[in-house]
């Protein structure tokens, strides 16, 4: 005996904790899961006070030179588009916001677009966007005239430049519309005398007649693509429209100075889109709403947001908010929740006045439908306005909708154009004090108010505190089949010779290749319902609740065909008596599919991983066969089966969104069709949502299901 | 035979020459030696070598800084080809820049410290640590132009102002590169041993200045910085019309007290060191004296700031070999105690200063014989009055000195 203890060494502690935890994975699971959904709540009180980190920014340390003088022509700027006639053509509007342009004294160009189809490219953020697609069977009929002026910095090398858009209806301009672009051709008019300018000014008046992202778009993609004497004169070969650009050109006075040739200035650095308000709701004090979420949850730099923050407040005293849920903002638990954080706050200062911990219920719950936001509209994919287009070229870009007091009264709206032109002023001109690209702040954030914010090295533990038992439970379950098999087998085989032994327990120790087989058939499955709704969509006069109709059942039938095809030894297995844990091996393969669906997808989209955690990680962590806790007939077992009936109910992507809406927004409203516009919006945006949900979400859900199915 | 005579002759005459030339060499030498070196050798010249050395739009207050000490030392006397301008950037030429090549250090914008006759040594990526530790050496590559060298010597004062961001014992330099105290330290020693200045006064303007000299050994060398250990030195003011803050409040307060002088005050370093209050520099003015001799308030400030020359009459050919002048003594006072003081402590001042030349005055007594000698031949060629005899009398002795040399090369 005290020979043998020395050569038995006793294993590292690494491997002994891991040991430990696997053995105790129920309970870690347990804490995990809650401290992972805690954390989430805990954010908005983690939160911290935005600053500027880059200090060539030096916002607000000069005075506006924004005079009313520009603010008054601006607003004459502003009459004459309202007075202008709604012709049904683009070309009255672009002519005279070209002919403004060129009034004072910028380098103009018209850029004609068609407008691109949608079409589904997953994952182009990695390739890039991109460059050249030419539409070939692009109708003539419709195309979008965006107007391009650019002044050019006069000491500047002409190596970058700042973009300002305003996206229009050139069709039937809106009052807001006239009001932003008279902000960008009052701060246009400034600029053009400015002595300090080191970046070149754009100032991109967008046709948004097909959609503004399109529009913006449109020009992004011809701005970042050289084409030598290529595309104007292919378009003026295929279309005859071309006629009437010429015609454009000519009516202006000044109309030479007008060209054809696409302009450019030097890489942008930073793109704000200004919109006004159409003035729908009543303010009492004019607000800014900032915008920022691009493709995939891509944010911009958070200098970008903090400096124009910082100017609308302290600059012009403007009050700045972000897109929040409204709806969360009067819950009762977030209340209580709220409440709860604020007395531990109170009871942590009494322990020590060092700690800040803590926050007011009312602060708690605005940060919540703040975050609550944020994380949707990361999650989502969508970009939420026109400058999501720049982030696909690497471009810092956000949104700012400024929304004016409903008032009639015209100095009023002079003070407005002064307020709003001042605010543009101060970006650009700290933008232009910039000397490489926005780099010095965080690209990975969570708002919880205009004015803080979550780090990603706070939110990720909420993220990785939710995934952690998923390779711990695996591991746990599959030791644990094993461990019953060889006991099992030792009851079997006891009997039997030795012989036969040796190569059972080898077939056995590789059973869970049937189960990752079965995994990854219905993996397999996923990739083609992912490209049904492709099809389905060339369906003509499909209303949405059809569309969702012919997906499920076409998905169904691939389901069950693949299984008579492939899956033939799905469940062959169950005729000898070891399927008792083939559910248990199936479950582990199924966790580690999706832990390490779930990580990769944390890298892509993490709002979309964290959203998409919280649901699947107790399904997959719960599930166990319903005829299993049936049999046991214990309080227990009934719960737990309740729970998992609940958690794979509420798992069903349709469910999920009707009753996630439906909490959102009141369950008057919920239609199932939406649940299936929602999907094909993801589609058509190219969001990796949709690739998440398809290919990640439901085959978890599936398998899931399956196992609670599961004949044992 | 007359021939080896003559030989022997010259011999002799040259070798009691050389002699004659050692012997006062090294008695010179040990004089400077014997004494404590910098306090016998006599203030020369005054040297200042102004170093801006950070990039970037948004650290304009720097160079605003450096060019404000600049515009100062000039108009108290250093003159251009004695002042090394180091400006890590060209703020005037910034596009961002709304006065193109004007550079301001007060928002009134009276006073454009980028005129005409600013001469930058050093500019733009050519302020590095190696470069400017060249300068302080002395060792530079053959190619460097001597407007661009730091020409002092053992009776320089020098004055070294740098600024830019700085830390705990280290300057920044170009975003790229840090001068640490270490390197400073180093710097100042061997300068100190190549005899490349009497006294150096180091002005740092940056964050945790005073953390930069605390590995200085020299003697001679006083320094003062805008802040203590774990202080930020802060700007004075933002000029919201150029956009970025023009001036750091350290150089702001001593502008303003060098505003108020002018070439013939000698207000002390004292008042100079004493003026800065912390409340108003929102950091605590450090200055350490233990390496420096003499006492603050005997020093006017002039001493490193202007340049207060002495006008010494001629025969400097012979200063090297001798190391003092006959004429020494006859230093015009460049300030009248009588008209321009009022105050005790100048006139104080004023006294030890004259004490000072007193002792010198004593030590011309024991001068060297050779000096001597050239003295008492310089002062018999001035009393000959009639030029045009002396050249003839040079003529008839010339043609016995041809024919002596023909016949002997024959």
């Amino acid at each position: 005996m005290v020979e043998s203890e020395p050569l038995k060494p006793k294993p590292r502690p690494i491997v002994r904790i891991g040991i430990f935890l696997i053995s105790h994975s129920l309970l870690v699971s347990v804490v995990c899961c809650t401290a992972g959904v805690l954390a989430l709540l805990l954010l908005p009180v983690l939160a911290k006070n935005t600053y500027i980190s880059e200090n060539a920014l030096v916002p607000g340390s000069s005075h506006p030179m924004l005079t009313s003088q520009d603010v008054s022509e601006a607003n004459k700027f502003v009459r004459e588009i309202n007075n202008l006639k709604p012709t049904g053509t683009s070309i009255g509007i672009s002519g005279l916001i070209a002919q403004h342009m060129v009034d004072l004294g910028a380098e103009v160009c018209y850029h004609k677009f068609h407008p691109q189809l949608n079409k589904f490219h997953p994952l182009q953020f990695f390739s890039g966007p991109d460059s050249g697609i030419i539409q070939e069977n692009c109708s003539c009929s419709s195309y979008g005239i965006n107007t391009v002026g650019i002044i050019r910095a006069p000491r500047g090398d002409g190596k970058e430049a700042i973009v300002l858009v305003t996206p229009y209806n050139s069709v039937n301009v809106s009052p807001g519309e006239a009001l932003s672009l008279g902000i960008a051709s009052s701060v246009f008019s400034l600029l053009t005398r400015v002595t300090w300018l080191a970046k070149d000014i754009i100032w991109l008046a967008a046709d948004s007649q097909h959609g503004e992202y399109a529009s913006v778009a449109a020009w992004l993609r011809d701005y970042h693509t050289p084409l030598f004497g290529g595309l104007a004169k292919l378009n003026a070969e295929m279309c005859h429209e071309s006629i009437m650009l010429y015609e454009l050109k000519k009516s202006l006075v000044t109309g030479a100075e007008v060209s054809d040739v696409f302009r450019r200035a030097g890489t942008m650095a930073a793109a704000l889109v200004i919109k006004v308000a159409n003035g729908n709701e009543e303010v009492e004090k004019d607000t800014l709403s900032i915008y920022a979420e691009a493709s995939n949850g891509q944010m911009p730099n958070l200098d970008l947001i903090n400096v124009v923050n910082y100017l609308a407040v302290h600059g012009q005293g403007l009050r700045v908010k972000v897109e929040k849920f409204s709806s969360l903002l009067d819950s009762k638990w977030l209340r209580v929740l709220g409440e709860t954080f604020e007395s531990l706050g109170k009871v942590a200062r009494s322990l020590n006045p060092q700690w800040k911990f803590g926050m007011p219920v009312a602060d708690y719950i605005e940060g919540t439908a703040t975050l609550a936001s944020s994380l949707y509209h990361q999650a989502l994919g969508v970009p939420t306005g026109p400058h999501g287009a720049f982030r696909d070229y690497q471009v810092d870009a956000i949104t700012l909708e400024i929304a004016p007091i409903v008032s009639s009264n015209k100095g009023r709206q002079n003070e407005f154009l002064l307020r709003g032109g001042r605010l543009v002023e101060g970006v650009l001109r700290s933008v232009n004090n910039l000397l490489e690209k926005f780099h010095q702040s965080f690209f990975l954030y969570l708002l919880t108010s205009p004015s803080k914010f979550v780090s990603v090295g706070v939110y990720m533990i909420a993220f990785a505190l939710l995934v952690a038992p998923l390779p711990l439970a695996a591991a746990s379950l599959y030791s644990d089949a094993n461990k019953v098999d060889s006991s099992s087998e030792k009851d079997t085989f006891t009997s039997s010779s030795a012989s036969v032994n040796i190569p059972a327990i080898t077939f056995k120790s590789w059973n869970w290749l049937h189960a990752a087989k079965a995994v990854f058939i219905v993996h397999i499955w996923s990739v083609i319902i992912t490209l049904l709704p492709y099809f389905i969509g060339q369906i003509p006069n499909c209303t949405p609740t059809n569309s969702l109709l012919i997906w499920v059942l076409l998905s169904v039938f691939c389901l069950l065909a693949l299984r008579m095809t492939l899956g033939s030894s799905f469940s062959i297995i169950s005729v000898s008596q070891l399927q008792k844990k083939e559910w248990a091996l199936l479950k582990s393969v199924t966790i580690s599919a999706a832990f390490v669906s779930l990580c990769l997808m944390s890298v892509i989209n993490f709002a979309t991983a964290e959203i998409g955690a919280l649901l699947i990680v107790p399904m997959c962590l719960m599930a166990t066969p319903l005829r299993f806790e049936l049999k046991a007939r214990s309080l227990r077992s009934i719960t737990r089966a309740a729970c998992n009936l609940v958690l794979a109910f509420i798992g069903f992507p349709p469910n999920a969104y009707v009753i996630s809406k439906g909490l959102f927004e009141g369950f008057g409203s919920v239609n199932v069709g939406d649940f299936w516009n929602w999907l094909d919006s993801l589609r058509a945006w190219n969001s990796a949502t949709y690739l998440y949900v398809c290919m990640v979400h439901i085959p978890c859900w599936v398998l899931c299901v399956y196992i609670l199915l599961h004949h044992c | 035979m007359i021939q080896l005579k003559m030989e022997r002759f010259f011999k002799f005459m040259v070798f009691s020459f050389f002699l004659l030339c050692s012997l006062s060499l090294c008695n010179a030498i040990a004089s400077r030696s014997s004494s404590s070196s910098s306090s016998t050798t006599r203030h020369t010249n005054n040297w200042a070598v102004l170093v801006c050395t950070s990039r970037f739009w948004f650290n304009y207050r720097h160079m605003a800084n450096t060019l404000s000490l600049y515009r100062t030392v000039k108009r108290l006397g250093i003159p251009d080809e004695r002042i090394i301008l180091m400006l890590a950037d060209d703020m005037a030429c910034n596009a961002r820049n709304k006065y193109p090549a004007q550079v301001f250090n007060n928002e009134n914008h009276k006073l454009n410290l980028y005129g005409d006759n600013v001469e930058v040594d050093y500019r733009g990526y050519e302020v590095t640590v190696e470069n400017f530790l060249r300068v302080l050496t002395g060792r530079h590559k053959t190619a460097v132009p001597r407007s661009k060298r730091l020409l002092s010597d053992e009776g320089s004062h020098i004055l070294l102002y740098m600024t830019g961001h700085g830390g705990d014992e280290f300057l920044k330099f170009q975003d790229s590169e840090e001068l640490q105290s270490h390197d400073l330290a180093d710097a100042v020693k061997q300068m100190k041993e190549k005899r490349r200045f009497k006294e150096l006064l180091i002005m740092v303007d940056t964050c945790q200045a005073a953390t930069l000299f605390s590995q200085l050994q020299s003697p001679g060398v006083l320094t003062i910085g805008s802040s203590m250990k774990g202080e930020n030195s802060y700007s004075h003011h933002l000029d919201s019309d150029v956009g970025v803050s023009v001036v750091d409040r350290f150089t702001f307060y001593t502008l303003a007290f060098f505003e108020r002088l002018n070439i013939y005050d000698n207000a002390p370093l004292s008042s100079l060191f004493g003026s800065y209050n912390p409340s108003m520099l929102m950091s605590t003015a450090y200055y350490r004296t233990d390496l420096y001799q003499r006492q603050l308030q005997e020093v006017p400030v002039t001493n490193f700031f202007g340049s207060v020359m002495e006008t010494i009459h001629t025969d400097s050919s012979y200063r090297a070999l001798s190391g003092r002048e006959s004429r020494k003594d006859k230093i015009k006072m460049p300030f009248d105690p009588s008209a321009s003081l009022h105050d005790q402590r100048t006139s104080l001042n004023s006294n030890g200063q004259q004490e000072i030349n007193d002792s010198n005055k004593k030590d011309q007594e024991v001068a060297c014989p050779f000096t001597r000698m050239m003295a008492t031949f310089h002062d018999k060629m001035e009393k000959i009055e009639d030029v045009d005899t002396l050249v003839n009398y040079g003529f008839v002795l010339m043609l016995p000195l041809v024919a002596v040399s023909t016949w002997l090369s024959r």
